[in-house]
């Protein structure tokens, strides 16, 4: 009973932790310009965080090393270091717009401009990272980002033409005055928002500081294989909202206000109220689990110790990396770039830095010395090669379209 | 490798970059940056284990498997993290303390 009851909290923290601002912002924007015709990218995206959090999950529980341990052994110094220099900045980056999140749900919920909550947000961050048990701030962000469910309730309320919607997804083209390659490049940004760096490695190292073992494989597996799919229908719902809402009246999505619009159009101030919270939670997780990702991928290659399984002094480092990065991304915030546009970027950024990460994990996952008999069988390595083909593909093409769309103007 | 184990390992795969474990407190200790053979044996033996600027002899080698604890004693692989513990860390009100 008990091991249900911790699966069954796996799968709704997995779920309620799938969102971050990355898919709250990419989706909206993409569903008020695209409709659900870029719908298809979200499936691809999620099969693919699927299949490689789950060679992850199995290469920590087999053999308790997380991710980048794996990139530097198998990639060498050298190739390593150019892994982590560029998935550390796109995880700071994407660290950056999570906490410009927090401050703009928290300036939607109280009308105090968002630059003054910010020092108050990355604090809060820090504060939780020093003095909170992994296990428990797992679980309380998550939960409360399942709270974000009301952005399908509101797609059901809002009573859209389903036909209509199902015709947008089962067409995989631009529409409108948008071209093959701003479609090209929302396609490349949503499969960045889905398969993001930062959560294989927070993923990984997170199965360390629980000291994951191969009893708690199933566990592991059912976050992913049930948890992952959920989050990403709430992906979809938040698409779907916008399409509804904004795609008929040419109205792009541009702030976090807008992006949460179809819940409160559907369902009032007291869905406004339920999905502030649940953004609030959404971002605040993850800008924790990025900070702590950022901490992870240095150490980790260096060696340091790193976790929260042991006090803050043990893992000295660590934790000024931590603190330097919180740092960093409250000086970027004042600068008063917008936090939207960001996210934007990050997520691009993030599709640029794939094929690097997950390379070393499709290795190793056929590595019997730290997999023993849990081996990928054939299927699972055509898969992986299969999405890596798609990996490198969108990480060659995203600079490119970047320059040819202008940033998707 | 210690003489009388005298595995054999393939010094790229198996020992270079990987994680060193203090086998005292089983604290991360940095990375194998670099590995010292002995080439005149037959077969060559690995005779150290370079990680910073320390040298690892062969023989305080406790374990090879997805990472390398070795016997630290008096090297001192921790300089720098004790230096920012005791400079930045320790200062701040909490460290010594396990998170609730």
């Amino acid at each position: 009973m008990k091991k249900v009851l911790g699966v069954t909290l796996g799968i709704l923290t997995a779920i309620g932790g799938f969102v971050d601002i990355g898919d709250l912002v990419t989706n909206a924007l993409v569903g008020a310009r695209f409709g659900l015709h870029l719908a298809w990218v979200v499936i691809v995206g999620v099969i693919g965080i699927c299949l490689y959090a789950e060679m992850c999950g199995r290469v920590v529980a087999m053999s308790g090393r997380p991710v980048f341990d794996l990139i530097r052994e198998r990639l060498g110094p050298r190739t390593g270091l150019l892994t982590l220099v560029a998935s550390f900045l796109v995880t700071l980056l994407t660290l950056i717009a999570e906490i410009g999140g927090v401050a703009l749900a928290l300036e939607l919920a109280s009308g105090v401009h968002y630059l003054l909550w910010m020092p108050l947000a990355a604090f809060a961050v820090w504060l939780v990272i020093w003095r909170v048990k992994f296990s428990r701030l797992e679980q309380v962000f998550g939960l409360l980002g399942l709270l974000l469910v009301v952005f399908a309730v509101a797609l059901f309320t809002l009573g859209p033409d389903w036909g209509q919607l199902l015709h947008q997804a089962t067409r995989p083209h631009p529409i409108g005055h948008e071209n093959w390659a701003t479609y090209a490049y929302y396609g490349i940004a949503l499969f960045g928002a889905a398969m993001t760096p930062y959560e294989v490695f927070f993923f990984s190292s997170g199965g360390v500081e629980e000291k994951w073992t191969r009893s708690d494989l199933v566990t592991a597996r059912s976050n992913v294989f049930v948890g992952f799919p959920l989050g990403g229908l709430l992906s979809l719902a938040i698409m779907g909202g916008a399409a509804v809402l904004f795609l008929p009246a040419g109205i792009k999505v541009e702030t976090l206000g807008q992006v949460t619009l179809p819940v409160a159009v559907a369902l009032g101030k007291l869905g406004l109220a339920i999905v502030l919270i649940g953004v609030f939670a959404a971002t605040f997780g993850a800008a924790l689990e990025t900070a702590l990702s950022c901490g992870y991928t240095i150490a980790q290659y260096r060696g340091w110790q790193w976790g929260k399984f042991v006090r803050p002094r043990e893992a000295s480092r660590f934790h000024v990396v931590i603190i330097v990065c919180l740092v960093l991304a409250m000086l970027t915030l004042l600068t008063a770039v917008d936090p939207v546009q960001v996210t934007e970027y990050s997520v691009v950024f993030a599709a640029m830095a794939l094929p690097l990460t997950y390379l070393p994990i499709l290795i190793v996952a056929n590595d019997p010395d730290y997999v023993g008999e849990e081996k990928n069988g054939p299927v699972r390595n055509a898969f992986g090669l299969v999405y890596l083909a798609l990996l490198t593909v969108a990480s060659a093409a995203a600079i490119p379209l970047m320059i040819i769309t202008k940033g998707g103007q | 490798m210690p003489g009388e184990s005298g595995r054999v390992l393939h010094a790229q795969l198996h020992l270079l970059d990987r994680q060193l474990i203090d086998q005292a407190d089983g604290h991360l200790a940095g990375k194998v940056d670099d590995v010292e053979l002995d080439l005149d044996a037959d077969p060559p033996v690995v005779t150290a284990l370079i990680t910073g600027r320390e040298r690892i002899t062969a023989r305080r080698i406790v374990d090879i498997t997805t990472a390398v604890t070795v016997s630290v004693e008096d090297l001192d692989l921790d300089y720098y993290d004790d230096w920012v513990e005791n400079h930045v860390i320790a200062k701040i009100p909490g460290a010594r303390h396990a998170p609730e």
